[in-house]
């Protein structure tokens, strides 16, 4: 049976926002490898800092479910980056070799939700594939 | 850093970022389905790794050690089941697996024991001593 022309992928992942603020505390200088530098200065102006990274970090894990790639490969951390638009929605911006397995597989968008309480932050993604294309992910 | 040295500091760091025992982080148990660690743990004993040893090893690292060069078409068929170029490539990097599994690509890192951490490490610091 041929594939419909539109697919859509999922990915949920949750975090402890405790364990990601020991990594934090333990491993500051390092944090750069995880999370872009808009991404910490965003982090770093909330209250909750943690609670944001937390949700980054659940974010990242989520759009990589839903992209369809694991820890393979020539991956980084920092190629999915967590950016919010003038209303405050969360979106992704790809980047590195995270795009171009999402542009290989025809991802045409990411749509994202996070979500952090009771010390745990959440975050879902969907992908929206059509066919593969040449669409540039990073900004 | 002898290897002895290197193994030693895996260990204390799969222990400092687990939480587990020493003798739960025995060199035969692995990381994923017998300790546990999730991708952050994967992290945290990475960053712990290179603060005691100075060998920096990314997430994605894993990965490229396990599949050692070999593209993916390659290293699996269409089902996602290791070919048998990969299979003899993880006999010297993951000694450990059973010849005769059919394994997924996808899935062979949850066999990742402690020792074949140590083994990556070990073979990082050599190389970069060489260097």
């Amino acid at each position: 049976m041929p594939e419909p022309d539109l697919r859509i992928r999922v990915g949920v992942d949750i975090v402890g926002v405790e364990r990601i603020a020991r990594l934090a505390s333990e491993h500051l200088a390092r944090l750069d490898t995880v999370f872009t530098a808009a991404e910490l200065e965003y982090c770093s102006r909330k209250r909750r800092r943690d609670d944001h990274l937390a949700a980054r970090f659940a974010a990242k894990e989520a759009v990589l479910k839903a992209v369809g790639t694991g820890l393979r490969k020539r991956m980084q951390w920092t190629d999915v980056e967590v950016v919010r638009d003038a209303s405050g929605r969360p979106g992704v911006r790809l980047h590195g070799e995270v795009a171009a397995i999402a542009r290989r597989k025809g991802v045409a968008r990411i749509e994202l939700s996070l979500s952090h309480s009771a010390g745990l932050a959440m975050a879902g993604a969907i992908a929206i594939c059509s066919e593969p294309s040449d669409r540039e992910w990073a900004a | 850093m002898s290897t002895t040295d290197v193994h030693k500091a895996v260990q204390e760091a799969v222990v400092g970022a687990l939480g587990v025992s020493e003798d739960e982080a025995s060199p035969d148990a692995t990381l994923m389905d017998d300790l546990g660690a999730e991708s952050i743990d994967l992290l945290d004993i990475l960053f712990r790794i290179e603060r005691s040893t100075g060998v920096k090893i990314a997430a994605s690292d894993l990965g490229d050690y396990i599949q050692g060069g070999i593209p993916d078409d390659r290293f699996s068929d269409d089902n996602g089941i290791i070919s048998a170029e990969g299979l003899e490539h993880l006999k010297t990097v993951m000694p450990q697996l059973d010849e005769g599994a059919s394994l997924e690509a996808e899935h062979v890192i949850q066999h990742f024991t402690v020792q074949n951490l140590g083994d990556m490490v070990a073979q990082r610091a050599a190389a970069g001593a060489g260097a």
